[in-house]
């Protein structure tokens, strides 16, 4: 009796240590991929995205699972990522915007530089541009993604109340409709001072600069004429009541919020501004027509665009296979079929080639016919200057709308902490 | 050998805080020293610009703005909101009607998130929809655009913060509690008044804990950053910056010596502002340490 129950007991271990060893053995396969997201929560791409992650796990089940740390919060995840760089610990994927400040990553070698991959082949699927956008001294360390246009919005139904037939091409049409609109008891701009970057009047002056300076605008010094012409044309939009009295200081919120109440009747922002306006305004929705903001100089039908976000990922030089995983996960994202859902599903815009019939909402249809129709295109002033110029932007701006600066004293000011 | 014994045993008991001590304090404080003498972004090696970022900051005016914003945070602090603290935690002390209702409501501010409170005061402030400009134009008052005008903005992110007593009053109460009735009994009989009686009784009484108070309010007003940050961003014009926003603003742009020098200014000057006010304040007081 006794050695029988030795013999069960003997295979009973024999067949758990078995079991437990083919466990550990298809857990030691398996790559395990961290992706801190943005696109979680409320996020309007949120939904797309989680279905993707999760049919890309289940089709590299026990061999590649991507686990998504949601991080809602758009600033706080990028402090999280520059504080994990500096500290030398780079998520196993992430997303960045692509700007002078965030440049100094393809310092790091620590990031995976995806030029030999889009060499190729896979450097087809972008497009024209987008890549050469993501290029830093021969490297591609941030793959382009998502891309958007900041066109103006305008509300029709305002316009109409206020008696302007129709939307102002040249600056002398904005001063009257804007006059008219005043006069009807609306707000003719959103602005805003406040914020890390004054968003909506940075890209309003963004506009501004394409329409004195031209496509090349940027090529030129800080503080010549088109940066002084378009500031002035930003302080008249900050006074005779062309924006509301809480434009100085006002946040996103703000600026937003007005447009959402139906208030102003011009403002800025990019696509992903449509879902919110849909839900919380649906009349202000309907009324809305974008388009290039009113010509201030030569350059007629400029529109302002840029990389959004780029997908970036650890170098994993030690582990070359985590590293393999890691560009197939980032090619699972950036296939065609792909993209076109998470497009279909928030109304957002990709720098991959796709088709893009599938995209049923009204506002998003007109966001692409303005950017097809542009007669050519720059990116806002945040994306060809360091942070620290931008978060001055906001404070010179306020001196100028205040009337203790001039425009060249506002230029002079950002030149200023560029030149440092 | 019990001496021995013991000191054996004091230094195993001190061994895991000085360790936390060293490598959380200690250590980062070395740190932001030595790295405030480079340029650094903290991704490429740092290169040795001895006190570079020290001369750059300190003839930046909008840097000096920032120390001169802090030092007038930390004086509201200690003579402003320790006054209105004190004042209320003596008339609650003389538990009038519905003392603990009022002391909880006081404190009430104390346990709701200072970022709840920022957003709070910024919808207060709104020119356009704000509660403050609507109750000021019911009598006739010309409203503002309080965090939009250099001249009002640093004056309403200080009064957001400073109007909440109730952390400090509840201190300078619990001190009140200490002092013997037999002290107000006798200067009654004597005939003193209650203004008279805390006077020259209660404030005389709680000296060491009111130094400590202001000695604490004035430290968080050097180190202030929050409220600003979620009110103004530093602006309109820089008119509401502080050293803390300075330093984030470096840090956001990768000018990590910058932030690191910036850093170690706010430490040397709270220091010297907290070690003068005590000197101040403690003067002819010889007993005042022993008392906090």
């Amino acid at each position: 009796m006794r050695k029988i129950t030795f013999l069960v007991l003997s295979l009973t271990l024999l067949a758990a240590g078995t079991l437990f060893a083919n466990g550990q053995q298809d857990k030691e396969k398996e790559i395990v991929l961290k992706w801190p997201s943005i696109w979680v929560g409320e996020d309007s791409k949120a939904g797309a995205v989680a279905e993707l992650v999760d049919q890309f796990n289940a089709d590299n089940a026990g061999k590649i699972r991507v686990e998504v740390e949601a991080q809602p919060d758009y600033d706080g995840y990028e402090q999280k990522i520059r504080t994990s760089i500096a500290a030398g610990i780079v998520p196993d994927i992430f997303t960045m915007k692509l700007n002078p400040t965030t440049k100094a990553y393809y310092e790091s070698p620590l990031l995976m530089d995806f030029s030999k991959e889009l060499n190729g082949g896979w450097g087809k699927d972008f497009n024209a541009g987008t890549v050469a956008q993501a290029t830093v001294d021969g490297m591609v360390k941030s793959l382009p993604y998502e891309v958007a246009i900041t066109p103006v919005w305008y509300n029709m139904d305002l316009f109409k109340k206020a008696g302007v037939s129709k939307y102002p091409q040249t600056y002398a049409e904005f001063l009257d409709a804007a006059a008219k609109l005043k006069a009807a008891g609306f707000i003719p701009t959103s602005q805003m001072t406040g914020g890390s970057n004054a968003w909506t009047s940075m890209l309003w002056y963004s506009h501004f600069l394409a329409s004195f300076g031209g496509p090349d605008v940027y090529a030129n010094p800080f503080g010549t004429d088109a940066y002084v012409k378009a500031a002035e044309v930003l302080l008249a939009m900050y006074s005779d009541g062309n924006t509301s009295i809480d434009a100085i200081g006002g946040d996103a919120g703000v600026s937003g919020g007005h447009y959402l109440a139906g208030e102003s009747a011009m403002f800025i922002n990019g696509p992903w501004y449509i879902g919110r306006v849909k839900s919380e305004a649906p009349a202000v929705y309907s009324a809305t027509e974008v388009g290039p903001a009113p010509a201030a100089g030569n350059n007629k039908g400029a529109m302002v665009g840029f990389l959004q976000t780029n997908f970036a990922a650890a170098a994993n030089a030690d582990d070359p296979e985590k590293a393999a995983a890691a560009v197939k996960f980032i090619k699972w994202m950036t296939k065609s079929e792909n993209v076109a859902k998470i497009s279909a599903a928030s109304g957002a815009m990709f720098a991959v080639k796709y088709d893009s019939s599938s995209i049923t909402d009204e506002l998003m249809g007109k966001f692409i016919n303005a950017s097809n129709d542009a007669s050519f295109t720059i990116p806002h002033l945040e994306g060809v200057v360091t942070s620290d110029v931008i978060t001055e932007f906001g404070q010179a701006l306020g001196k100028m709308a205040l009337g203790e600066a001039t425009p060249e004293e506002f230029v002079e000011m950002l030149k200023k902490v560029q030149d440092q | 050998m019990k001496k021995n014994k013991n000191i054996k045993m004091i230094l195993l008991f001190l061994v895991p805080v000085a360790f936390l001590y060293i490598s959380f304090f200690i250590y980062p404080l070395a740190f932001v020293l030595g790295t405030s003498l480079t340029e650094w972004n903290g991704i490429s090696a740092m290169k040795f610009i001895g006190l570079g970022n020290y001369k750059k900051l300190l003839t930046d005016g909008t840097f000096l703005l920032s120390i001169k914003n802090n030092i007038i945070w930390a004086l509201s602090g200690g003579f402003i909101q320790i006054p209105l603290a004190t004042m209320v935690a003596l008339i609650l002390a003389r538990k009038p009607r519905g003392w603990k209702t009022l002391r909880t409501i006081y404190f009430l501010p104390n346990i709701i998130s200072a970022v709840a409170i920022a957003m709070m005061w910024k919808a207060i402030y709104n020119p356009m929809y704000g509660f403050l400009n609507a109750f000021l134009n019911l009598f006739g008052i010309e409203g503002h655009n309080w965090l939009g005008e250099t001249a009002t903005a640093l004056p309403a992110v200080i009064a957001q913060t400073v109007l909440y007593i109730g952390y400090f009053m509840v201190i300078i109460f619990a001190a009140t509690t200490t002092i013997p009735k037999s002290f107000y009994e006798a200067a009654e009989i004597d005939g003193c008044t209650t203004l008279q009686q805390e006077w020259y009784i209660t404030l005389p009484m709680i000296r060491g804990i009111l130094v400590t108070t202001i000695t604490l309010a004035m430290a968080y007003g050097m180190r202030h950053f929050e409220a600003t940050f979620l009110m103004t961003s530093g602006g309109p014009a820089h008119s509401t910056s502080v050293m803390g926003l300075v330093l984030y603003n470096k840090m956001d742009a990768f000018r990590l010596g910058e932030a690191n020098a910036t850093g170690t200014i706010l430490i040397l000057l709270g220091t010297v502002v907290i070690v003068l006010i005590r000197k101040l304040l403690s003067r002819g007081d010889a007993g005042s340490d022993s008392v906090q």
